[in-house]
């Protein structure tokens, strides 16, 4: 293998090469921004974890999963996997065998930029093929097909994507449709151009005889400029047209796992780590399919992906519709291949604008609480039971918890029994971050100083709250659902098969918000039949009655309940089971057979008298 | 001799019923319980002087003497045959029927929905309709003897959009200020709490009870939602609320709890109108009228005819004005004068 141009150089090189400064020139002043706009402490965050080698290796492990393999993809839906990945993945193999082949061949070019993006056109096959040439020609080969398999599927998913796994998609904008023509066109370009250089630069099973197929009515080698020049002036318009585009995740993805990892939240809706995020959203649209809202037609234009591309160009208008129609229910973040994290965006554009409230809470004070009663003395229990304001509500869950706390033998204070002051969640999702720290700081005081070392949870929505906002040193935060559980488990209860079909479902604020899944299956197998909803586990959609939504209507919400209902009831089950007061009281509403706290069936069907216990 | 159908047997059906039988038409009356009268038949006393409800059900029964009527009968189906309606029912009856009057009266909204308040929950919280039931029976283990204090929780699944129901059920007000008097007459040195969104006195003599309530019974009224129930130990109540007029939240024991369920369409009444098509209303779940300050007797179908609470929450005067209406809007109607 020789060089074939002497200098390396020829003017079809110039449009990939602008393309080229460009983006990087605006990655790097992007980059720059990013870290301007981050506060301080996230910064020496981001910078101490480079030097963590758990973190970095946590970061490769990632890298190669989300950005390459596009993992979780693939669990989705088999080729939508493979499409993403083998696009990714092949681009990035030909991107590395193309500077091994420079590096081994001509040494001299190292580090030019182009060269081995047209390596094949520099270059000249001597002599015999070795075994050495004809493996990395193989190589590029088959990577290249690779990729074409991979643009071969994403044009019949733009025509069907439900093939694909996917019923909607998002709508490109214009810099989308550009880049997304670009980037159909390069590859089937750059196959083109080796083809007909594959006589003098040589080849392997696609090139060699798309070669030899093409020689037979077009002998001239004179057109194998012009094609060599299409393909670059495609990648250049591509990179062109990145920043505008979808298609910036690609450059951005990675970094914005590294920040993650590093820890960092987001702070701001727009700015620091918000960019890094807004600009790694990949436009896929998988969020459209899962965000429960749009079970009403209408409401497709409230999906997280719009409210991204709507802060990508600051119009604020409707990145504020979005931000508070949304039910804060996390399942867009769930699904997201990327990860971002859009409730926090949400949250965070809320908080720009609802922080101004002035709140008098002088009444919270510093009285005396009953979680204090035992607090100095040798008898302190163990529990501290928060019901929260949600589970007063819903009063036949607070009477089922004091009859298993009663039978279990668990001796417990029950700390908001005459009232007690909210969590702060409500507050937190509202935006109004201030009055939210004053209701936490209170909170905090009390659950600290009542020398509890459990604190038992009724309501998820109060539990997300107290697991990140609280700093709770030492104190084991349990769910109701972990708590029964461990009774269970430990034989302090006994419970029976109640002879019942039950279906469970997952609230959001359990499920997504505190990774709470497997204790509320393993109850309800044992007190009747579990059946399988529609959807399971993190795919859980919101009952309706979200605290997270500002605007949306009663009736809109009438229609999320009785589409969540409906995918419940599909299995026939005698009850449905679920484990928060909030989505208990919307589901009760409307629901076609009994709704019912995991604590009430747990309560219904416990071994009350101790004949029977041992009778078992 | 023409036949009119008339689905429901309460107020407004007993007074359509016997009007349109005087006009000189074969009317079949269906009723789905086991006796006429409607929710009329289990109230005690009626607001706002407190006439016994059973003399003006009498009254109401003894004019409908030559009318045909069933009991324990539902209409199976109902649909247009040319120009009349060919109603079938569940007792094998069949009748081709050249016009239907709805007077299918509303549904109770059932309290148990409104699970904060503990109705199903909680053994001393009871309903309107429970309460009256006492006043007529003196039967109920809820009520007990010399309680200390009792309170009235006004708009329950009236005016709350949570419920499911934005309007108001007009009746409540005075029904709970009614029975709040009746209660101190029962008791007298039971402390009475009503706890209001807004009073609507509207009807004549109406404004007299409340002050009446206020002036002779020392009723205390607190505008405010309540919030909250819960039970302590003694099996007695507390009730969270915030007195809106001072601005502070309230804590109060109770030893009974009434809470007065507003109106909701009857869904039996319902499940017939959608054979017509001409249930799906208003989001509000009534029927809708053809116009709603002319016609309001008739429903946007020729021959179908409303009258009482099926369109909307009434008074029981209201309701027989309506019947009485719907009797006149049917004979017109028969007759072909427009």
């Amino acid at each position: 293998m020789r060089e074939r141009i002497l200098g390396g150089y020829d003017d079809f090189v110039l449009p990939f090469m602008t393309g080229m400064a460009f983006i990087l020139i605006y990655l790097f002043i992007g980059l720059i921004r990013i870290f301007r706009h981050m506060p301080a402490q996230d910064r020496t965050r981001f910078f101490k974890s480079l030097l963590s080698p758990s973190i970095m290796l946590k970061n490769a492990k990632d890298i190669v999963n989300d950005c390459l393999l596009h993992v979780k993809i693939f669990k989705r839906n088999i080729l939508l996997g493979y499409m993403h990945a083998s696009i990714a993945l092949g681009w990035f193999m030909l991107i590395v065998i193309g500077h091994i082949e420079v590096a081994l061949y001509v040494p001299q070019r190292n580090g030019i930029l182009y060269y081995p993006v047209f390596f094949r056109y520099f270059v000249k096959q001597e002599g015999a093929l070795t075994l050495k040439g004809s493996f990395f020609f193989f190589l590029m080969d088959f990577f290249l097909l690779i990729v074409l398999s991979g643009i071969g599927l994403a044009i019949y998913k733009r025509f069907r994507s439900r093939a694909l796994g996917m019923r909607r998609t998002t709508r490109p904008c214009l810099a989308d449709r550009i880049a997304l023509a670009c980037l159909w066109s390069i590859f089937p370009l750059r196959l083109l151009a080796e083809s007909f250089t594959a006589g003098i630069a040589g080849g392997s099973f696609l090139t060699k005889p798309m070669h030899w197929l093409f020689s037979n009515f077009l002998s001239n080698d004179l057109h194998i400029l012009p094609t060599w020049w299409a393909y670059s002036i495609a990648l250049g318009v591509f990179f062109l047209a990145l920043p505008f585009s979808r298609y910036m995740h690609i450059p951005t993805e990675a970094f914005l796992i590294m920040l993650r990892n590093a820890g960092i939240k987001a702070s701001h809706p727009r700015k620091g780590f918000a960019e890094a995020e807004i600009y790694s959203c990949s436009s896929c649209g998988l969020c459209i399919d899962a965000c429960p809202m749009n079970v009403n037609k209408r409401n497709l234009k409230y999906s997280s992906v719009y409210m991204i591309r709507f802060l990508r160009r600051r119009n604020e208008k409707k990145t504020k519709a979005i931000a508070d129609k949304c039910l804060m229910c996390g399942k867009c973040v769930a699904v997201c291949p990327v990860g971002v994290e859009s409730c926090n965006l949400k949250r965070a554009h809320r908080a720009t604008r609802y922080n101004t409230l002035q709140y008098n809470y002088s009444y919270l004070g510093n009285g005396s609480h009953p979680a204090h009663a035992h607090a100095d003395t040798q008898d302190t229990p163990d529990i501290l039971y928060f019901a929260g304001c949600m589970t007063h509500l819903t009063p036949s869950i607070i009477k089922s918890m004091e009859e298993i706390f009663k039978l279990s033998g668990s001796k417990y204070v029950f700390a908001d029994k005459d009232g007690g002051v909210c969590c702060g969640r409500p507050l937190l999702l509202a935006g109004k971050e201030d009055a939210a720290r004053e209701v936490i700081a209170r909170n905090s005081q009390l659950i600290q100083t009542s020398g509890c070392s459990k604190v038992v949870l009724s309501c998820p929505i109060c539990l997300k709250v107290l697991k990140e906002e609280y700093k709770l040193q030492g104190i084991e935060l349990l769910h109701h659902t972990q708590f029964i559980n461990s009774l269970i488990k430990e034989g302090k209860i006994k419970v029976k098969d109640g002879g019942e079909s039950l279906v469970y479902h997952n609230p959001c604020e359990l499920g997504r918000g505190c990774g709470i899944y497997k204790e509320p299956q393993e109850i309800l197998q044992q007190v009747g039949e579990l059946r399988k909803g529609e959807y399971e586990g993190k795919e859980s959609i919101c009952c309706g009655g979200s605290l997270g939504s500002l605007t949306l209507s009663y009736e809109e919400r009438g229609k999320i309940t009785q589409g969540s209902l409906n995918a419940l009831t599909g299995c026939n089950p005698h009850k449905i089971i679920t484990a928060c007061p909030l989505c208990l009281k919307t589901f009760a509403e409307k629901s076609p057979v009994p709704v019912m706290d995991i604590a009430q069936i747990v309560k219904e069907n416990i071994y009350t008298n101790t004949y029977e216990t041992y009778s078992l | 001799m023409k036949n009119i159908v008339v689905i429901g047997g309460g107020p407004a059906g007993l007074e359509a019923s016997a009007q349109l039988h005087r006009l000189g038409y074969n009317v079949i009356l269906v009723e789905k319980s086991p006796q006429l009268g409607g929710h009329l038949a289990k109230w005690d006393r009626l607001f706002p002087s407190g006439i016994p409800a059973k003399d003006v059900l009498e009254k109401m029964v003894s004019q409908i003497n030559g009318v045909k009527y069933f009991l324990e009968a539902n209409v199976q189906s109902i649909n247009l045959l040319h120009k009349s309606y060919n109603v079938i029912l569940n007792n094998g009856i069949t009748v081709l029927a050249d016009a239907v009057l709805f007077t299918t009266g509303f549904d109770l909204f059932p309290a148990q929905k409104k699970e904060e308040y503990g109705y199903g929950i909680y053994e001393k919280v009871i309903t309107n309709a429970d309460l009256e039931n006492w006043f007529k029976t003196k039967k109920d283990n809820r009520v007990t003897e010399n309680p200390k204090r009792i309170g009235f929780v006004h708009c329950v699944g009236s005016r709350d959009e949570k419920a499911g129901n934005r309007y108001c059920s007009k009746v409540c007000c005075a029904t709970a200020v009614k029975q709040a008097c009746e209660i101190k007459q029962e008791f007298p040195d039971v402390e009475v709490f009503c706890f209001y969104m807004d009073l609507r006195m509207f009807g004549r003599g109406y404004e007299d009870m409340y002050l009446s309530a206020q002036k002779d019974y020392g009723v205390r009224f607190i505008r405010g939602r309540v919030s909250e129930v819960a039970e302590n130990i003694n099996k007695e109540l507390i009730v969270k609320a915030e007195d809106t007029l001072s601005g502070k939240p309230i804590k109060v024991t109770l030893d009974l709890l009434v809470l007065m369920s507003g109106m909701q369409n009857c869904s039996e009444g319902t499940k017939v109108a959608h054979q017509l098509g001409i249930a799906n209303a208003g989001n509000d779940g009534f029927f809708e009228t053809k116009d709603a300050i002319y016609s309001q007797q008739h429903s946007t179908r020729e021959g179908i005819f409303f009258a009482g609470a099926c369109t909307g929450p009434k008074t029981l005067p209201d309701s027989l004005s309506e019947a009485r209406a719907a009797a006149i809007e049917i004979h017109n109607y028969v007759k072909g004068i427009r």
